[in-house]
């Protein structure tokens, strides 16, 4: 018999032996496994039952909340490996730490001993079964008799949600994530077609040359990734660190297919950085359906979302400034009580996000829509000094966002002392001083980066990574962001230990403390907050022939 | 005689318990009377008002302060479940004006204290501020409660009673009957 043949005989036995004992279905509670998974996430993440009421439990001793109020997951965190505030230890709940048993660290210690190493030496306890499970989480009694801090809740559950709830946190990081093995962790950075060769040099410079010092120096740290602080002991935490390059060409619409083969081929475990010269939504929306984390991509068009999770950016970019715009505009003294405010953009999306900051904040603070009009400038009558001077007398609106870049200039001559005018320094770039010295007393400009004469104290140390770089192109803020995102990452990999599980590691960033780093007056963090500079400046030009920016506002405007 | 002994040996054995859990539980909070001189900041509500502070806390309405930040993990959904239970439990005619204050005012804007304030149910007579960052500094300091780095927050409740000025400080977290007790215990119940 040819070998094809047996193949085949083999696989029509398979076949029929499936057939006579039918593949078993898992099933929990009655239903699939895997509709269970997403009713118990609901009930990890947001607190609903399976019946879409809220969950009920008691906190603290005697009092009731509803699931609505906060969730496994608040205290517990995406992943279930648990977080440390406020003296308080919540203790890991995913799968992987529950089916261990658990031994004292310092079995010796008296019961104050105890209380002040409580973080690096947790209660020793033996492996959860189902039924302690089920007991801990209705009486706060764990398996080894020892009574709970009240801070953690009871819950009232029924056995089927009891189930539900118990099958998830088993799968909940149970199995460590792609991307990494016993020895590398891998990553990988996307750049798009049409990025400039400088950009992309500013970009990978530094990131080779940290993947590199990690590699060469951190061996002597013996099984661990860093050396050790505190009282994590990281032990067997220590991985090599590898980084691809992701080329992307074509249409964004085709970037997704691109991803995807790219991601078949390398499983990685995040993205850092990237760039792009337009918007980073298409590699976003990949990031979020593969669960992929990526950590501070090189951009300004980011998206702006409340509920999603895999990326994390600097700021919001341009939409950003428009916001900023809009709470400096709404706090001004002597404003008429109904404003009138037109914004002009060119085409494009920086002009189209700093507008759409603008309105969506303007309309929350509760002014009129009515009276915010907006007019969309084409290239060619930019271009139309004359044309555009006229235009501009024409409009009698007494605040106007001027979201055009240095070519508008000219024709800003036509504006008076009547108006407040406002600019993006991020569109004008290198022509922010250049805005005529006629207009300076009465255009603010908004100005996403720390004060400049602060500046030099916090970039200088971005220059540690980049030895072999011939050129440096500092305005462009690269290789600066770059420092900044392995910065956060060194302290994220450090603090992710080794449980590394993709939503780990954007838990334990999320629990970081604020940092003052390059280009960014502060760069600050929390659980699902995932736009890291929440500030931008006003400011307003000094007359003269070289004008320095003076500062006009808070870093956050409320 | 016999009865008597046997309640005292169930009294002892139940006080043993108690002492037993005391060990074991977390350490109870502490309680002591403060004078604080609150700072002259105007800050934000959750509605976007601009509110000066001094005034707000002097007006005469018994006053619970506390710190806490929208996207905090474990300490403050504890906190503001007991504000939410205070405020249902309270009598129809009292006065007492729950506060919160954040100690992430870059996150905390009006928006994310409506929606968090919303997901606690809190009714009129509890707000939430944010502010300038150097205010919120002052506010902190004022009340011996600062912290440089927000993830190191402990959990804390201030008392004023308007008759006196004086402040009561919790240190630690209560149950609804110890929070209770102690908002009788300060003369505001
Ligand atoms: C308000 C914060 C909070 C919430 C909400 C919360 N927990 Fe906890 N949980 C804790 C804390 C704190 C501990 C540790 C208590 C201790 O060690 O005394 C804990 C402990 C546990 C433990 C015991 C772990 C061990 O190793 O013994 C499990 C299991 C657990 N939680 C699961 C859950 C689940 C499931 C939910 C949601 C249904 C939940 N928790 C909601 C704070 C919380």
């Amino acid at each position: 018999m040819k070998a094809r043949h047996l193949a085949v005989a083999l696989l029509g036995l398979g076949f029929l032996l499936s057939a006579a004992t039918p593949k078993e279905v898992k099933t929990v509670a009655g239903m699939p496994a895997q509709q269970a998974l997403a009713l118990g996430e609901r009930m990890y993440r947001q607190g609903l039952l399976p019946s879409g009421e809220p969950m009920a439990s008691v906190v603290s001793g005697d009092i009731p909340v509803p699931g609505t109020s906060f969730s496994c997951g608040s205290c517990h965190l995406r992943a279930g490996l648990g977080s440390w505030e406020g003296g308080v230890v919540t203790l890991a709940t995913n799968g992987a730490r529950l089916a261990q048993p658990r031994y004292w660290k310092f079995p010796n210690l008296t019961p104050a001993e105890r209380e002040e190493l409580k973080l690096q030496n947790p209660p020793a306890r033996p492996a959860y079964t189902d039924e302690a499970l089920a007991h801990v989480l209705r009486t706060g009694m764990d398996p080894a008799g020892r009574t709970l801090h009240p801070i953690m809740p009871c819950y009232d559950l029924n056995d089927r949600d009891m189930a539900i709830l118990i099958h998830y946190l088993r799968n909940l990081s149970a199995r460590l994530s792609p991307g990494v093995d016993g020895e590398t962790l891998r990553f990988a950075t996307v750049i798009t077609e049409g990025v400039s060769r400088q950009d992309q040099e500013a970009m990978l410079v530094p990131l080779n040359n940290y993947v590199a010092r990690h590699n060469q120096f951190s061996k002597g740290f013996g099984n661990r990734m860093y050396l050790a602080v505190g009282g994590n002991e990281m032990t067997g935490s220590y991985r090599k660190l590898a980084l691809s390059v992701w080329r992307l060409s074509g249409a964004p619409e085709t970037w997704e297919r691109q991803l995807e083969a790219h991601l078949k081929k390398e499983p990685v475990f995040a993205l850092l950085g990237g760039l792009s010269n337009g918007a980073w939504a298409p590699i976003h929306r990949f990031c979020e359906k593969e669960k992929l984390p990526c950590l501070f991509p090189i951009t300004d068009l980011p998206v702006v979302s409340d509920t999603d999770w895999y990326t994390l950016y600097f700021s919001k970019g341009y939409y950003q400034e428009g916001q900023a715009a809009a709470r400096f505009v709404n706090g001004m003294e002597d404003l008429p009580s109904t404003p009138q405010v037109l914004q002009i953009l060119q085409e494009g999306p920086e002009a189209r996000e700093l507008a759409a900051g603008f309105r969506e904040t303007w309309q929350e603070l509760g002014r009129p829509a009515a009276a915010l009009q907006e007019r969309v400038l084409t290239s060619a009558e930019l271009a139309d000094a004359e044309g555009l001077r006229r235009r501009l007398a024409q409009e009698k609106v007494g605040i106007v966002l001027l979201w055009v870049d240095a070519r508008s200039f000219p024709a800003l001559a036509s504006f008076g002392e009547d108006r407040r005018m406002f600019l993006s320094s991020r569109l004008l770039g290198p022509q922010t001083t250049a805005v005529p010295e006629a207009v300076r007393a009465f255009t603010w400009i908004t100005y996403p980066y720390r004060d400049p004469l602060e500046e030099p104290a916090y970039s200088k140390y971005a220059d540690t990574l980049l030895a072999g770089m011939k050129e440096r192109y500092p305005e462009r803020r690269i290789s600066t962001r770059v420092y900044s995102l392995i910065q956060v990452l060194r302290q994220g990999l450090m603090d992710m230990d080794r449980h590394f599980y993709r939503d780990n590691l954007l838990d334990r960033i999320g629990m970081q403390r604020d940092q003052a780093l390059p280009d960014y007056l502060r760069l600050s963090f929390g659980p699902g907050q995932r736009y890291a500079s929440k500030g931008c400046f006003i400011m307003q030009l000094s007359p003269g022939a070289n004008p320095r920016l003076l500062r006009r506002s808070e870093w956050v405007i409320h | 005689m016999l009865r008597t002994l046997f309640t005292s040996l169930l009294l002892l054995s139940l006080l043993q318990a108690g002492h037993e859990l005391q060990a074991q539980g977390p350490p109870p909070y502490t309680r002591s009377l403060e004078s604080y001189t609150v700072p002259d900041v105007v800050l934000v509500n959750q509605e976007g008002a601009k509110v000066r502070l001094k005034t707000m806390i002097e007006s005469g309405q018994p006053i619970v302060l506390d710190f806490i930040f929208g996207t905090c993990t474990t300490i403050c959904p504890v906190l503001s479940a007991g504000f939410a239970n205070l405020q249902a439990k309270l009598p129809p005619d009292a006065r007492i004006h729950l506060v919160s204050i954040s100690i992430d005012p870059e996150n905390d804007t009006p928006k994310v204290m409506r929606e968090y304030l919303k997901r606690y149910r809190a009714k009129a007579g509890w707000d939430f501020f944010t502010g300038k960052r150097e205010d919120i500094d002052k506010v902190m300091y004022a009340f011996n409660a600062y912290i440089p780095n927000k993830m190191s927050h402990y959990p804390l409740t201030l008392i004023r009673d308007p008759k006196t000025g004086k402040w009561i400080r919790l240190f630690g977290l209560m149950s609804s009957s110890e929070f209770l007790a102690e908002c009788k215990r300060a003369g505001i119940l």
